[in-house]
């Protein structure tokens, strides 16, 4: 009994599920067909069903069956549908109703007139052919649009890479990048003290960190190396969310200063490259800068590093080191600013609330500290626009560029499909005459845009790909294009509505020019095409694409001119023939100062005796290089309020330098090897220092103090301004000290050639290993290398723009080419007939010049408008020009008016050369 | 043009006497000998344009009281549906006669 009750419990229970499983089956089908005989349907799925359990089929053997049926049957009624709804709509003949004409007939249903689906097909056969009959039309229309649509996947590619794209870490929306801000400098360091008071009296972060990445000699291998390392406290992998491959990753207390381990973690790459990914590197040692620290994890890189952009800012790293290991003399705790310092902020917390919690705490700090705080705040941003923010402009304008050559690309494809709508227009008129539907025609001209849109765009996609590579390989070092950009949803996406936008462009303007034809004029026409139609439509559009290469053309000349005016600055210094490399001592083998200014001193003579070599010297840091300090100083004589004393750049150089880089020494004397530990220390400073600080006397014999040094420094001698870190600086204060008096443990060599700098470069490291045969160098590079580097992302963004203003320029001069042409030749009935009547062929030619010239002025004073608006979007990236400059705007609009003259010059030559008994006899 | 085998089958089947969606499959089963086991969708395709084209249609009658299921709907033969199937049967028969003046048909 209870097993009986079970079963027919089960089965109503069943039937139940089988009745709900029927219902939404026959929601597949369309809503008409469900309306009118749904129910029945829901019924017999559901009979059919109880009927194969009754026949001993389990639950999913009666279901499959109904689910399979309704998988074949319900589209094939959706399709059936929509035949029927189009074709009736589409055909005004057909009722519609219950009174088909197949009845009568009998048996035919099939029939119902072609739908929309079959008229679409005919059209898109009928483009096809048309494409065959001419190709050159065809393949033309479709080169132009694909480079457009090209140009912009690859563009569009680069912006969501760079811009759109969230940072490859957790909580990327909540990393921040803390700076420290003082006067004149609003992105300085943190110092490590500033770092323990922030992270434990702020309450708007989950984690902070800090961190900065710096060479590390590894030693006690085959041959010495120079690795990446990031001197880090442990929280920067909490801040930002990274996990351990292998072992274990090492945590703030192991990094602490004075109490830090000596352990390392490797990255994924390095691993591979050094370990071959053996499990046996956990637990290694590693000499590193001389200690010996043993390899604890491997970390996990959270992404492919090479899609990121400048991936090395947090990674991109070979090694890990606690930031208590950072040689810095004194230690971490005592030093000044010189970590950089990142975290993530609370969920829920604004980045102005973190701010203001950041200003409470450095305020303490200054109160608790004036002496070494004093005017030091901090600067809150978002990592992310820290990474890319610069990059915005740039790339920002790029993208309008490239977007300014589609719109032309699809103004020129228009306007071939515009004039064979216009040479149709009596076949099309002839057929509306005789009952044709327009829209059949108008149909026609936009399936045709629509197929050209996605041809081009598929065409596009690719050649959008490949030439992402070519700009990754162009892809200068400080711009943050990651090495890879993958082609995901949203690129997909974007060249989807690209190849939408050009379609509709490309089509609009033939399509509504053909959906209203004057039948009756264009039939009284005769078989001369009808002189003038379609022409205003025609003008308008030359206009516009020669109003946008205009503007392009405008922009593109500021860049270029930036560029220029870069690359002609006067740095103060002379690159040519100079020779470069860098070096890190390490601390433990060189743990005196005297040892590290006995290894300078013969490094410098051993590199002297080179052949080829003119002067060599040390400096600290190399302009340009990326390296920069700078500090505060006193005057002797002066008082100056805690944290506004003057600052000035700093460098250490040994004797020489000013001669191997040719900065001229305006006053007093160079350094000298006697300038060392044991004399009074010297300084020299700079024109614009001296300038500033004792504007009406001899700055050679004053005294100043910088933090390092606890004695006076007199000044021996003033030298010429000299640039440092970019060309578009302006003269900044600059002082010297002696590199054999502050013996610092990374330095440059700097060397004058007089054959090409790069051919020393064996003998200048085999002159450094005979004083050391353990020390790596590197950087090996030349200083006109390391300044045009410095313009990487300026030249970047002129080559690219002048490319595509080139490619707008040759796409406006094909347009109104071919728009004159055009009207040459539908005229040239009328220019026959005035020859006829005694016009000069002269007249004939102005004219046709004329009405050229006058669809350019127009478009010229558009552009220069459009380009005055352009300029201001680009100021951030000009120099030396302004966004109005009148002398480039007038050479774009010049230039263009020369190639306008010239694609109008040759078809007039032929309206002149037009001979009237031929022209007439045409009729 | 040839009726769809389909609903000439339906046209069959409702011949005889009015039926609801279940009771066609199961004639039409029968009238094939179990060859021709349409599934519910296919049917109620065909039923739809049938109903469409005015050949069949919904009955307002029902059967007895205790037989019928108050939900079923039952479908008729409409005068039209029963010349179309009258049609299609003489196609058939001309075409079965051509076939036994060619000796294709074994039976009388």
């Amino acid at each position: 009994m209870t097993e009986g009750t079970d079963v027919s419990c089960r089965s109503a229970a069943g039937a139940k599920a089988d009745r709900r499983i029927a219902w939404w089956l026959v929601w597949a089908y369309p809503p008409r067909f469900r309306r009118e005989v749904g129910l029945g349907l829901v019924d017999a799925i559901e009979d059919r069903m109880r009927a194969r359990r009754e026949a001993g089929a389990s639950a999913l053997g009666a279901r499959v069956p109904a689910i399979l049926d309704t998988m074949r049957n319900a589209p094939a009624e959706w399709m059936a549908t929509l035949r029927a709804t189009l074709g009736v709509r589409l055909k005004p003949g057909t009722t519609g109703d219950g009174n088909p004409p197949h009845e009568m007939s009998g048996f035919s249903r099939t029939s119902g007139g072609r739908t929309v689906i079959d008229k679409l097909m005919q059209d898109v056969r009928y483009a096809l052919r048309l494409w065959k009959r001419r190709p050159g039309f065809a393949l033309v229309a479709l080169l132009t649009l694909a480079l457009g649509v090209g140009a912009n996947t690859a563009m569009f590619s680069i912006v969501n890479a760079v811009l759109l794209r969230p940072l490859p870490y957790a909580h990327a929306d909540r990393l921040v990048v803390v700076w420290g801000r003082q006067p004149g400098n609003p992105r300085s360091l943190m110092a490590y003290r500033e770092y323990d008071a922030l992270r434990a009296q702020n309450h708007t972060f989950d984690e902070l960190s800090v961190f900065l990445g710096q060479s590390v000699n590894l030693t006690g291998v085959s041959e010495p190396q120079r690795l990446l390392g990031n001197f880090i406290t442990g929280s920067l992998f909490d801040v930002l969310s990274l996990k351990p491959e292998r072992g274990r990753l090492f945590t703030d207390a192991e990094s602490q200063p004075g109490r830090a381990k000596t352990v390392v973690v490797i990255s994924h790459d390095f691993w591979e490259r050094t370990f071959n990914k053996d499990d046996g590197a956990i637990g290694a040692t590693l000499t590193l800068n001389g200690n010996p620290l043993t390899v604890v994890g491997v970390l996990a890189t959270p992404f492919d590093s090479r899609t990121v952009p400048a991936d090395g800012f947090f990674l991109g790293y070979d090694v890990y080191i606690p930031a208590g290991l950072f040689p810095v003399p004194g230690g971490l705790t005592n030093a000044g600013p010189s970590m950089l310092m990142a975290g993530r902020m609370k969920s829920g917390v604004t980045l102005s609330a973190a701010r203001a919690d950041f200003d409470v705490i450095t305020k303490r700090l200054e109160i608790s500290d004036p002496k070494s705080q004093a005017g030091r705040s901090t600067n809150l941003e978002l990592a992310h626009e820290t990474l890319v923010g610069d990059s915005r402009t740039g790339l920002m304008l790029l993208l309008s560029a490239v977007g300014a050559v589609l719109l032309i690309a699809c103004v020129n494809v228009s306007n071939l499909l515009l004039a064979r709508a216009v040479d149709r227009q009596r076949e099309i008129a002839l057929r509306a005459a005789l009952g044709a539907s327009r829209l059949a025609v108008t149909r026609q001209m936009l399936v045709e845009a629509g197929l050209l849109a996605a041809v081009s765009a598929g065409v596009g996609l690719l050649l959008g790909r490949w030439s992402l590579q070519a700009l990754t390989w162009l892809r200068p070092p400080n711009v943050p294009i990651p090495a890879e950009i993958a082609l995901d949803q949203s690129v997909l996406l974007f060249t989807a509505g690209i190849a939408i936008v050009v379609a509709v462009l490309c089509g609009l303007a033939p399509a509504l020019r053909t959906s209203r034809p004057d039948v009756s004029r264009v039939l009284q026409t005769g078989f001369r095409r009808g002189s003038g139609t379609g022409g205003r439509t025609r003008d308008v559009l030359v206009v516009a694409e020669t109003a946008l290469s205009v503007a392009l053309l405008a922009v593109s000349g500021l860049i270029v001119q930036s560029m220029m005016a870069l690359q002609h600055v006067n740095v103060g210094f002379d690159t040519a023939n100079v020779f470069t490399l860098q070096f890190r001592l390490p601390p433990a083998k060189y743990p005196k100062p005297e040892d590290i200014a006995r290894f300078f001193k013969q490094t410098i003579e051993r590199v002297q005796a080179v052949p080829g070599v003119q002067s060599v010297a040390l400096v600290r840091r190399v302009p340009f290089s990326g390296n920069w300090g700078d500090t505060p100083f006193v005057v002797e004589g002066r008082t100056a309020a805690a944290g506004s004393e003057p600052r000035a750049g700093q460098n250490m150089i040994s004797p020489d330098y000013f001669r191997a880089m040719r900065i001229p020494l305006l006053r007093g004397r160079d350094f000298t090897d006697r300038d060392d530990l044991q004399s009074p220390p010297v300084v020299v400073v700079n024109q614009t220092l001296a300038r500033t600080i004792w504007p009406d006397d001899d700055a050679v014999g004053k005294h100043i103090k910088v933090p390092e040094s606890p004695e006076w420094l007199t000044v021996i001698g003033v030298v010429g301004d000299a640039k440092h870190r970019t060309a578009t600086e302006p003269a900044l204060p600059q002082l010297y000290l002696a590199h054999y008096q502050v013996p610092l443990i990374f330095s440059s060599l700097v060397a004058r050639t007089a054959v090409p700098p790069m051919s020393i470069a064996n003998d200048v490291r085999r002159a450094i290993w005979s004083v050391d045969k353990d020390q790596p160098v590197w950087s090996v590079a030349s200083l006109d290398d390391i300044v045009a580097r410095s313009h990487g992302s300026a030249r970047f963004l002129a080559s690219l723009l002048a490319i595509f203003s080139g490619v707008a320029l040759a796409l406006a001069a094909s347009g109104i080419y071919g728009v004159m042409s055009y009207s040459v030749t539908e005229r040239t009935h009328e220019i026959g007939i005035r020859l006829a009547l005694g016009a000069s062929a002269g007249r004939v030619l102005r004219e046709v010049v004329g009405r050229g010239l006058a669809l350019t002025s127009v478009a010229l004073l558009i552009g220069i408008a459009g380009a005055a608006g352009l300029g201001r979007l680009a100021r951030g990236v000009l120099f030396g020009v302004t966004p109005g400059d009148p002398a480039t705007l007038a050479a774009a609009a010049g230039l263009l008016a020369l190639v306008s003259l010239a694609a109008c010059y040759i078809p007039a030559r032929r309206a002149a050369r037009v001979d009237p008994v031929v022209a007439l006899a045409e009729e | 043009m040839p009726l769809r085998s389909v609903e000439f089958h339906v046209l069959l089947a409702l011949a005889a006497e009015e039926r609801h969606g279940y009771g066609l499959l199961q004639e039409v089963a029968a009238l094939t000998g179990g060859e021709l086991q349409l599934e519910p969708g296919t049917l109620y395709r065909a039923l739809h344009r049938m109903l469409k084209d005015g050949w069949v249609a919904e009955s307002a009658r029902r059967p007895a009281a205790d037989l019928d299921d108050k939900r079923r709907r039952y479908y008729r033969l409409t005068p039209a549906g029963r010349r179309a199937a009258s049609a299609e049967a003489e196609r058939l028969w001309r075409l079965v006669t051509v076939a036994r003046a060619h000796r294709l048909l074994s039976r009388a």
